[in-house]
Formats: C-alpha cells, sequence, structure tokens
C-alpha cells in the first residue's frame, strides 16, 4: 500500500530523515518508536505533505487497495479544464511526465503501479485515503467541528467522483462516530478542539478518522495525553476502523500500553533519522525493558 | 447640488477614505432597474418593510405598518456628507416608539441603488424601554448616502445592522447616536460590496449604565476601500461600550477601520473594549487599524487590540490534510475570522442571513487556487 524507498527530508535546512526506507501493506499495522527527535513526527508530516517539510531525497509510492477507474482513453491527458476529480489518477507503468503544470493532471507518476505520493498536495492525499492523526490537533474558533468535517468529506467525496453526503447522512454518521468512541454529539457542535481538554482532542481525531474512513492512517502520538480509560477507547477506536484487509496503519508512540490494545504486526525503531531495527510486536517490549539507550547510540 | 465640501484626505478622520468616486455618481442618472429578487430576510414574525429605490421611497414594494416615511431635517454642522444627505434627501424612515412600545417584529429596510446619488435621513426615537431591531441591507451600483440620528431613552434597546451588498457603486454612511441610562445601542454592518464606502458611528453613551456598542466585518478584494469610522464618547459614569471590527482584504484591497474612545472626566467605572483585527488573504492587499483612547476619568477599564495577520498555516494544513481543498479551507478560516463580529448579531434569522451574505462573497471569489509550489 506504501513504500518508503530512501525518504530524505528537512526542516529549515537542516537534515531530519536520512534515508528511511519502509513498506505498509494492505491489512498491516506498523508501529513507529523511537527516542525524542529522532524523525518520527517529521515522517508522519512528510507524508501528509506538510509545507516547511522538504524532501530531498527518495520516493514514496502510495499504491491504492482498489484499482482506479483510469480516463477513458487510457491517455494520460483526459483530465478537463475544471481539474479532473481523482478518479482520472493514472495508475500505469509509464516512467515520469513531467514538464505538466498545475493540479492533478501533474501527477508524476513513480515507477511500477503506484502514485508519487510527494507530488500531491495535502488534500489530494487525504482524498487518496490518507489520514493524519495529529500529535498536537489544531484549534479552530468559529468552525464547528461538523461543518468542517462535512466538508472535508463531501470534499473528498467529490474529488473521488461520488455524490456528497447530505446534511441528515452526514449527521447520522458523525454521531454514530461519536457515539463509539465517547465523545458528546454537543461537542461535534462547537468549534473545532476549541475548549477540547488534551484527551477529547485525541478522540475527536478518531471520531474524525472514524467519520473520514480512510485507508491509509499515520496516527502521530495517538495516545500521548490519554488517560488509561481514554487510551482503551482511543485504541479500540483504532481497530474497530481501521483493522481490515484493504487497511493499514503507521502508529507513532513511545509506549507500549496502546500497543497492548491496538497490536502491531512490525515494530520499527527510528532514531536519527533512520529505521535502526525492525521486527514484531516483541521488539516494542524489549524497547519498554531496556530503552533506546543502546539503538539510538 | 454643490459636492465642493467633500472632505478631504489631509483631514485626519478622512484620510483613508475614497470619495473621488462621488462627484461623478452626483451627476450620474439612476437606470431605475431594480432587481426581482430583494434580498428581504426570512423570519418567523414578519415586521414592517420598506423599500427604497434610489433615494425614494416604494409604496408598492413596502409594508410600513406604522413606520413613518419622511426625510429628516436635521440642523447641519454634523459630518459633511451627513449634512448633505439631511439637506438632499427626498425621503428616508422615522421609526419612533413609545414607552414600551416594541417594534412589531423585525423592521427590514431595502435600499436599491441603481446608479447616481440617492440621499436618505433618518431617525430611530425609542422612549424608555422601547425596543427595536432593524436590518438596513444595501445593493445595487450607484451611490447611497445615509444620515440616521438615533436617539435611545433610558432603558430603551435598539438592534441595528447595515448589510452592504452592492455590485460596486459607493456607500456612505453616518449615525448618531445618544444613548440613555440603561439603554442599549447595538450597530454592526457587514460590507462586502461597494468599490468603496465608509461605515460611521458617533455615539455618546449619555446615562449611566448604557451599553453602546459598534463594529462589524469589511470584506474586500478587488480594488475596493472599505472603511469603518467610530467615535464612542463615554459622558456618564458605568458604562459599557464595545467596538469590535473585522476586516478581510484579498487582491490589492483596502479596509480601514478608525475607532476611537473618549472617557470623560466623569464616567468613572466605564468599560470600554476595542478589538481590531485584519486578515490580509494576499500580501497586495492593505489594512488600516486605529484604536484612539482619550481618557480623563481615573477609575476606568479600557482594553485595546489592533492585529494584523495572515491565515494561520497550521489550521490550514489541519483542514487540507482533512481534504478540504485549499479555497474552502481559506473560506472557512475567513468565515471563522470574521465571527467574533457576526455573532454580535442577535437576531438569529438576521445573523444567518449574513453569514449566507459572506459565503456568497466566497463563492464569487476570484480566489485563484494557491501558487503552483515547485516540489523537488
Amino acid at each position: 500500500m506504501l513504500k518508503i524507498d530512501n525518504l530524505h527530508a528537512e526542516v529549515d535546512g537542516k537534515p531530519i530523515l536520512k534515508g528511511i526506507s519502509l513498506a505498509i501493506n494492505a491489512g498491516e499495522i506498523h508501529a513507529i518508536m523511537g527516542p525524542n527527535g529522532s524523525g518520527k513526527s517529521t515522517l508522519s508530516y512528510v507524508l501528509a505533505g506538510r509545507p516547511g517539510y522538504e524532501v530531498t531525497g527518495g520516493s514514496v509510492t502510495f499504491f491504492p487497495p482498489l484499482p482506479l477507474a483510469g480516463g477513458a482513453g487510457g491517455g494520460p491527458e483526459t483530465a478537463s479544464e475544471a481539474g479532473p476529480p481523482l478518479t482520472q489518477f493514472q495508475v500505469n507503468d509509464a516512467p515520469h511526465r513531467s514538464g505538466q503544470a498545475g493540479g492533478l493532471t501533474d501527477l508524476k507518476l513513480a515507477s511500477g503501479r503506484g502514485i508519487d505520493l510527494l507530488a500531491l498536495e495535502p488534500h489530494e492525499r487525504a482524498a487518496l485515503g490518507i489520514f493524519l492523526g495529529f500529535q498536537y490537533p489544531v484549534e479552530i474558533p468559529g468552525v464547528s467541528n461538523v461543518q468542517f468535517l462535512r466538508t472535508a468529506l463531501n470534499a473528498q467525496r467529490r474529488a473521488r467522483g461520488e455524490d456528497e453526503l447530505s446534511a441528515g447522512d452526514f449527521l447520522r454518521l458523525a454521531r454514530a462516530q461519536a457515539d463509539a468512541l465517547g465523545l458528546d454529539m454537543e461537542m461535534m457542535k462547537r468549534a473545532v478542539n476549541v475548549g477540547f481538554s488534551g484527551g477529547e482532542k485525541k478522540r475527536n481525531e478518531m471520531v474524525q478518522m472514524g467519520i473520514i474512513d480512510p485507508t491509509l492512517a499515520i496516527l502521530d502520538e495517538t495516545d500521548s495525553g490519554l488517560d488509561i480509560d481514554a487510551l482503551r477507547v482511543v485504541g479500540e477506536g483504532i481497530n474497530r476502523i481501521m483493522r481490515k484487509p484493504d487497511k493499514a496503519v503507521l502508529l507513532i508512540t513511545h509506549y507500549q500500553r496502546l500497543l497492548d490494545i491496538v497490536r502491531p504486526d512490525f515494530v520499527h525503531v527510528l532514531a536519527g533519522g533512520r529505521i535502526v531495527r525492525s521486527g514484531g510486536p516483541e521488539l516494542a517490549l524489549e524497547l519498554e525493558r531496556e530503552g533506546y539507550g543502546e539503538l539510538a547510540a | 447640488m454643490s459636492l465642493l465640501e467633500l472632505p478631504s484626505n489631509r483631514a485626519e478622520e478622512w484620510r483613508w477614505s475614497d470619495l473621488s468616486a462621488l462627484p461623478a455618481y452626483a451627476e450620474a442618472a439612476p437606470t431605475g432597474d431594480v432587481p426581482a429578487d430583494l434580498p428581504w430576510i426570512d423570519c418567523e414574525i414578519s415586521g414592517p418593510r420598506l423599500l427604497f429605490v434610489d433615494g425614494e421611497f416604494d409604496a408598492a414594494g413596502s409594508d410600513p405598518r406604522g413606520v413613518k416615511v419622511s426625510p429628516v431635517r436635521d440642523r447641519p454642522g454634523i459630518q459633511p456628507l451627513a449634512d448633505l444627505a439631511g439637506a438632499e434627501a427626498r425621503a428616508g424612515y422615522v421609526i419612533a416608539l413609545g414607552a414600551n412600545g416594541a417594534a412589531s417584529g423585525l423592521v427590514q429596510i431595502v435600499h436599491v441603488s441603481t446608479g447616481g446619488a440617492a440621499h436618505l435621513s433618518n431617525r430611530i426615537m425609542l422612549q424608555a424601554n422601547a425596543q427595536a431591531s432593524v436590518v438596513e441591507t444595501h445593493v445595487g451600483t450607484g451611490w447611497s448616502n445615509l444620515t440616521t440620528a438615533v436617539e435611545l431613552g433610558d432603558s430603551a434597546r435598539l438592534m441595528r445592522v447595515i448589510r452592504v451588498l452592492k455590485d460596486g457603486g459607493a456607500h456612505t454612511d453616518f449615525a448618531m447616536a445618544s444613548v440613555g441610562a440603561g439603554a442599549s445601542y447595538a450597530g454592526v454592518a457587514l460590507v462586502t460590496g461597494a468599490d468603496s464606502a465608509r461605515i460611521e458611528h458617533d455615539i455618546l453613551v449619555s446615562g449611566a449604565g448604557a451599553y453602546a456598542e459598534a463594529g462589524g466585518a469589511l470584506l474586500a478584494r478587488g480594488t475596493q476601500k472599505l472603511e469603518g469610522v467610530t467615535v464612542l464618547r463615554h459622558a456618564t459614569p458605568l458604562g459599557t461600550s464595545r467596538q469590535l471590527w473585522r476586516s478581510v482584504a484579498d487582491d490589492r484591497a483596502t479596509c480601514s477601520v478608525m475607532a476611537q474612545v473618549k472617557v470623560d472626566r466623569h464616567a468613572q467605572k466605564t468599560d470600554a473594549e476595542q478589538s481590531l483585527k485584519g486578515l490580509l488573504l494576499d500580501r497586495g492587499a492593505q489594512i488600516n487599524a486605529k484604536p484612539e483612547l482619550e481618557i480623563f476619568a481615573d477609575d476606568v477599564k479600557c482594553a485595546h487590540g489592533a492585529t494584523v495577520g495572515e491565515l494561520d498555516r497550521n489550521a490550514l494544513f489541519y483542514l487540507e490534510s482533512r481534504g478540504v481543498t485549499p479555497d474552502e479551507a481559506k473560506a472557512l478560516l475567513t468565515r471563522s475570522f470574521i465571527a467574533d463580529a457576526l455573532d454580535r448579531v442577535g437576531e438569529e434569522a438576521v445573523r444567518a442571513a449574513c453569514y449566507a451574505d459572506v459565503d456568497a462573497w466566497f463563492s464569487t471569489s476570484s480566489l485563484v487556487p494557491s501558487e503552483v509550489e515547485g516540489r523537488p
């Protein structure tokens, strides 16, 4: 589903990621652990396309789990001027097209049957099914959660050539997800994350994930700031929403506790901008016992 | 009529005004083409409706229900454009309510200006404990020049909303209000149209414990020049005032706000607050904010803040990471930026109409998709 190959990235001219390679297949949950400052959050931002995080080398290729409808003629330029929907993503074996400018017609296709994620804007990546759970969810005064999420979901649906959800259908969906995560529906009507406690913000991230129903979730320290009960609710939310054969999760965490609930298939240790060790769930236990000291050295 | 006495930009209180087009409007003739769809607001209890076309009362399109229609002749010397409106007005409205009176629902006034100049002179007088909610909506392409005198008796309450939704043209709007003891005046403006507009309040908090508020939202793009001006004087103790302006400027547009608070020596325990915030959607746009305080009392609380900024990049990224397109994200955040100002509008139907106006402003936006950023 996702192939990260020798990824290098810098922030403000300072190299942070120094050659990360990682393959995530559908149905898998990967945990990334590592000491502070090792590049975990940078990796999540680079994958989501945050401005200011400059990729200086390597590639990230996204393989949609379902075959995407190609342009009718199979030609590379079927896009209309109005901006093509994402259903016109071309998936082919051709080498990079170059010299095209503007919007989604400018997809630089990586070799192989995949989409060059780094060529896409953040909202285009979201429409492909990529979700970033923020370590520090942003407060947006004056915009209600309901309004924000309905706008987001419908923008994604439009981009995929699907019908928009009606207000009623959306509210039913939002209520179901809020209930499942123990977040009062009244809070969903309030401004995005404003006045939310740390734990409520994280639950809200999971409600958003449930509503958006992504293909690949990148969760950046979703467990930080949660008490034990909230951790369980959030962890079970991740399992419920994401543990499916056609989905995958990249879970960034510091603690074993979340991994007791969301059992990873693979655990990687990130240190100094590189993956220094990979293993199964037992690696997380070992880290919990012995710390990063030796690995990060 | 003589426009020779138009204020000059050299006068401090007119330094950001653009009155250059006014003489041409004064010479131009209106077309008289009234749009079929007028911006009346649907509300539960439908109140009086007044329609003015090019400064004349349109009886057929109105339902005044006790609101009198007649130009108000005020003593001149208040402010040059207000004086002109007072002298030239052929029509105007008078909302007069006796003690404990209440208007039968929301009073709606729609002004259509089809070109040329339209002068109106109005008065709102509410006696003790009377209450009214008035919304004036301006559409069209000419110059509308209004002056409105407001007198609020003890404990009277007036909510006054001005929507300027014109497709070009000019708008100059002056209100002079005196607010009696325990009374409340709230003036909120939403300006999205007009090539140039000036919304001006001169408010005297004349009774103890009164509340006065003037502010609004200015949304400008292209080469629009929009302006909010408030002079608010506390002459009595225990008064409260709020001046809350939100300006949004895109392209090469300019928004300017001058807000003054004067606290007289005897106006102890005054609580005055000014919040002037500007949002630049383009680096070529301009926002001016000038908070002014003149305080002669020693036991008062006067807060003031003026900021100009751009959209929060973190918030933009948060929205976009959920699939919201850059244009939609910009619109959502801008809407939230002006929410403080529009939320001052008490009547729900009017507030909803204002938000709909803002959405309409965005949907007619010339916003270009954010610059194509080169990615390695």
